[in-house]
């Protein structure tokens, strides 16, 4: 059903670290591409400079974004992308955070978040996480095209 | 969350035998949230909006996740998400489309509209059965709802 890599926006390494190991960890894993902030979140969407290559730098079917990030933040990174023109406004969107403040969770809802997820605090939690998540969204969901964007 | 399980999921479904293998299928995956099931869109606004029969938030609270038909009679479920999607704090619930449409076009629309999720009508029903476990693991106990759903329940 995922036919693109997930676009992982997360500038904190050793959470990168952590949940890369988590998904690794699963059988008939999926392609995860690392973007450490929000600026460089933007122009890999764009495609732009350096990322204007699609063959080298695909367009991701999935989004997964950290909300405190440099530069961009990851609700500027939302706001952006929802005022995008038809096909990549269209991009899902899973917010991955520390945060479980009531403000944040309703900011993210409100720019239009497709899911919100509050980063676990152990191992084990993480690795649900990361086979709840492919479970649901690369073998359930049905993504939308961004042909249009292209 | 010790509260999740109060948590009600809002099944906007107009044909019967579809609705049956979903609510059996919530019953198989022994899922305690209250599932609350409508059958046209006109209904699922006026439970949505507190409206007539449904004032009382106590006893019909606002869903920490719906899952909606597109093709339903009077109100479709597309003019339904995109009545939800300019309203206060209803626009935040969580609404995965459920429907047979495969159609890319219906999908795009139905993103473009603020649908967080689409699913496809899964063919039988032990595929309806997983299809309900994974939602259930996923939007009730992994996904962080909109903080309105909790706050209607402690009223």
């Amino acid at each position: 059903m995922l036919s693109g890599p997930v676009l992982l926006v997360e500038d904190d390494p050793s959470d990168f670290r952590l949940i890369q190991r988590a998904f690794n960890k699963l059988p008939n894993g999926f392609e995860i591409l690392r973007l450490t902030n929000g600026d460089d979140a933007v122009a890999y969407l764009s495609g732009d400079d350096p990322y204007e290559n699609r063959a080298a730098h695909p367009m991701p079917s999935l989004v997964l974004l950290d909300l405190k990030l440099p530069r961009r933040s990851g609700f500027e990174v939302l706001q952006w992308l929802r005022r995008q023109p038809a096909g990549l406004c269209r991009m899902p969107v899973v917010v991955l955070t520390s945060s479980r403040h009531t403000a944040d969770i309703n900011r993210a809802y409100d720019l239009g978040a497709n899911s919100y997820l509050v980063k676990p605090e152990t191992g084990g939690q993480l690795d649900n996480l990361a086979s709840e998540f492919r479970s649901y969204w690369l073998r359930l969901n049905e993504f939308p095209s961004f042909q249009a964007a292209l | 969350m010790a509260d999740e399980t109060f948590r009600t999921i809002l099944i906007i479904e107009d044909e019967s035998a579809d609705a049956a293998l979903l609510l059996r299928g919530f019953e198989k995956a022994q899922v305690l949230n209250p599932v609350v099931h409508l059958t046209n869109g006109d209904d699922a606004l006026r439970y949505l909006a507190g409206k007539g029969e449904y004032s009382d938030r106590k006893k019909h609270p606002l869903p920490a996740l719906m899952l909606l038909d597109l093709k339903l009679p009077g109100m479709t479920g597309i003019q339904l998400l995109q009545w939800m999607r300019v309203q206060g704090e209803i626009k935040r619930i969580p609404v995965v489309v459920l429907t047979s449409d495969e159609n890319p076009d219906t999908i795009n629309a139905a993103y473009d509209l603020g649908a967080n999720s689409y699913l496809v009508k899964p063919g039988n029903a032990a595929e309806i059965n997983r299809m309900v476990q994974t939602i259930q693991r996923y939007w009730m106990k992994l996904n962080e709802p909109p903080p309105l759903v909790m706050r209607a329940e402690q009223q």
